[in-house]
């Protein structure tokens, strides 16, 4: 049966997809090799001087350490917190319901609207501040967001807040996925709650965890409005990740060439973290589990 | 067992408390009487409640527009994207074409790729297409997301055929048979995806920051963030605005709980 009205039904993606994601995702790659600057409009082939430049910027490698730092430092207790949380929702306990919309609120709010009542916790005259003073805990002299050491670390301590959430209703709902049998089964072999959390619930988690690990690490490569809105790179570029790095050098500096080189480089690094989780996610089918 | 269940609830109550509180002295200080103060009280019981942070905000003149920019650009969006996700799904769900593999590897790929790569070409196409600071270029380029095709294909997918093999003997065209027949069917996926699109649009910062300059296009996240560059901050009235940007959604959430958490786990779940 052939329909006219088909191609009528696919075109808004096709437009879209053609005009906003392909034909962008090639224009900043061949962007990346020119020099171009958005105030006279002049453009020039300089083939591999962004990227040469890029690796020799001390900006570059900051932002990459302080954004692999942000990455490795953040997903595994999400995913952890995420985890043990969706494990003990789902226990028979009353409230479940509020316990597990409550957790989600984070997640659902504006990223801006958190990273502003943050911003007023960390403060120096905060509420953090004044819990710390109140059980006599040192706390740092200018505020969390304006001293070098801990900007970057208050920032993934919201992250993991705001986040665990949204990832603990992922494994909430692979948990009920997991046969009941299984777990009646092993109650007639006498098996411990230890026992079938090991044996039970964790393999059948294996998949949903990659997962999970994997859309993280592709959104916390990316972060930007949090250090938009808390410190904007500072103090002393302590908080400056890939994403405003390419933010600064595009818009600030109209630099479009360097900021589209950065992007990309970031791009491919996030492509290869992805690929090697897939790969692992790949393995773990072939050996059968 | 029952010392078991007990601990696991104080645990879940004391985590409770910290995952709301934030949340709690946002709308806590938005109430506060004592806006003029430099330093907020610490008081978890404020000792007195007012609305007029909040009066002040509807008087301040921006704030109204903001309010209806986001409102505006989260509604059209949601609308545009419930009658081409569907358009587009149903065409995945139901029809052969050629590349059609090829073609819908690309919505999964869109769903993939980090949008930070699109920032800065995104700017310039816009604005080559003189759609800067308008609302096109909030509305326009988000009119279909791919999550939302991936959601309605998989939905109409699982609808029976006979309905629409009915209609098309009984002489009904193709426009007809969906948006008469297979529309109605897919009301809980379309509940889904609306929502799912509205909250994101309503929350969005990035894009509408690049592609905005001019105050009268900001949506409210977009206000909020750049309200914050100037030197001192009056925390009751920056905590209402940002009350005003995310209590909707809250409350949004508490009453459409099963489609937003059927909606943000749709694409993890399905695979």
């Amino acid at each position: 049966m052939k329909h006219k009205t088909t191609i009528l039904f696919l075109l808004p993606w096709i437009l879209i997809l053609l005009v906003f994601w392909l034909f962008p995702i090639l224009y900043s790659l061949i962007l990346s090799f020119t020099k171009y600057s958005i105030l006279s409009g002049e453009i020039k082939w300089i083939g591999l001087s962004n990227y040469l430049e890029l690796f020799e910027d001390p900006d570059f490698w900051t932002a990459l350490k302080n954004t692999s730092f942000f990455v490795v430092g953040t997903i595994p207790f999400t995913t952890f917190f995420a985890l043990i949380l969706a494990i003990l929702i789902n226990q028979k306990i009353p409230l479940k319901g509020l316990f597990r919309a409550g957790f989600f609120i984070p997640s659902i709010t504006s990223m801006v609207v958190v990273a502003l009542i943050f911003t007023n916790l960390y403060a120096r005259d905060g509420y953090i501040n004044f819990l710390f003073q109140l059980i006599g805990f040192p706390t740092p002299e200018k505020g969390w967001l304006l001293s070098e050491k801990t900007a970057l670390l208050s920032i993934m301590a919201m992250d993991i807040w705001m986040s665990t959430g949204f990832y603990m209703l992922l494994f909430l709902a692979a948990l009920q996925a997991i046969p009941e049998e299984l777990y009646k089964v092993s109650d007639v072999f006498g098996a411990s709650f230890w026992q079938k959390l090991w044996h039970v619930t964790l393999p059948h988690l294996r998949p949903m965890t990659l997962f999970v690990v994997l859309i993280n690490t592709i959104k916390s490569f990316q972060i930007f409005v949090e250090i938009f809105v808390m410190t904007k790179g500072g103090p002393l570029n302590s908080t400056l990740t890939m994403v405003y790095l390419v933010y600064e050098q595009g818009f600030h500096k109209f630099r479009m060439g360097y900021a589209s080189a950065c992007a990309y480089v970031l791009f491919f690094i996030i492509l290869v973290f992805s690929l090697i989780q897939l790969k692992l996610f790949r393995v773990g089918k072939a050996v059968g589990e | 067992m029952r010392l078991q269940r007990i601990i696991i609830f104080a645990i879940l109550l004391i985590v409770l408390a910290g995952m709301l509180f934030p949340v709690y002295w946002m709308v806590k200080t938005s109430f506060s009487t004592q806006a003029g103060l430099v330093i907020q009280p610490k008081d978890l019981i404020p000792s007195g409640l007012t609305i007029k942070n909040y009066l002040d905000l509807w008087q301040w003149g921006p704030f109204p527009r903001y309010f209806l920019n986001s409102l505006l650009v989260a509604g059209l969006v949601t609308f545009c994207n419930m009658i081409f996700c569907l358009m587009v799904g149903y065409a995945f769900a139901r029809r052969e074409f050629l590349f059609k593999n090829l073609l819908f590897l690309s919505v999964i790929f869109v769903i993939m790729i980090p949008a930070h790569i699109i920032i800065v070409p995104l700017f310039l196409i816009i604005k080559w297409l003189g759609w800067y600071d308008t609302y096109l270029a909030l509305i326009v380029p988000w009119m279909v997301t791919p999550l939302g095709v991936f959601l309605m294909r998989q939905y109409i997918q699982s609808l029976p055929r006979d309905l629409e093999d009915a209609a098309r003997i009984d002489g009904a065209g193709d426009f007809k048979i969906l948006f008469s027949i297979v529309m109605p069917l897919c009301r809980p996926a379309l509940a889904v995806l609306g929502i799912q699109v509205f909250l994101t649009t309503w929350n969005t910062f990035l894009f509408p920051f690049i592609l905005t300059s001019s105050q009268k296009m900001r949506t409210l996240p977009v206000a909020l963030a750049l309200y914050q560059g100037y030197q001192t901050i009056d925390w009751p009235h920056l905590l209402a605005a940002s009350s005003v940007a995310a209590l909707p959604v809250i409350i949004m959430f508490l009453f459409f709980q099963r489609q937003i958490i059927a909606g943000l786990t749709a694409g993890a779940i399905k695979k």
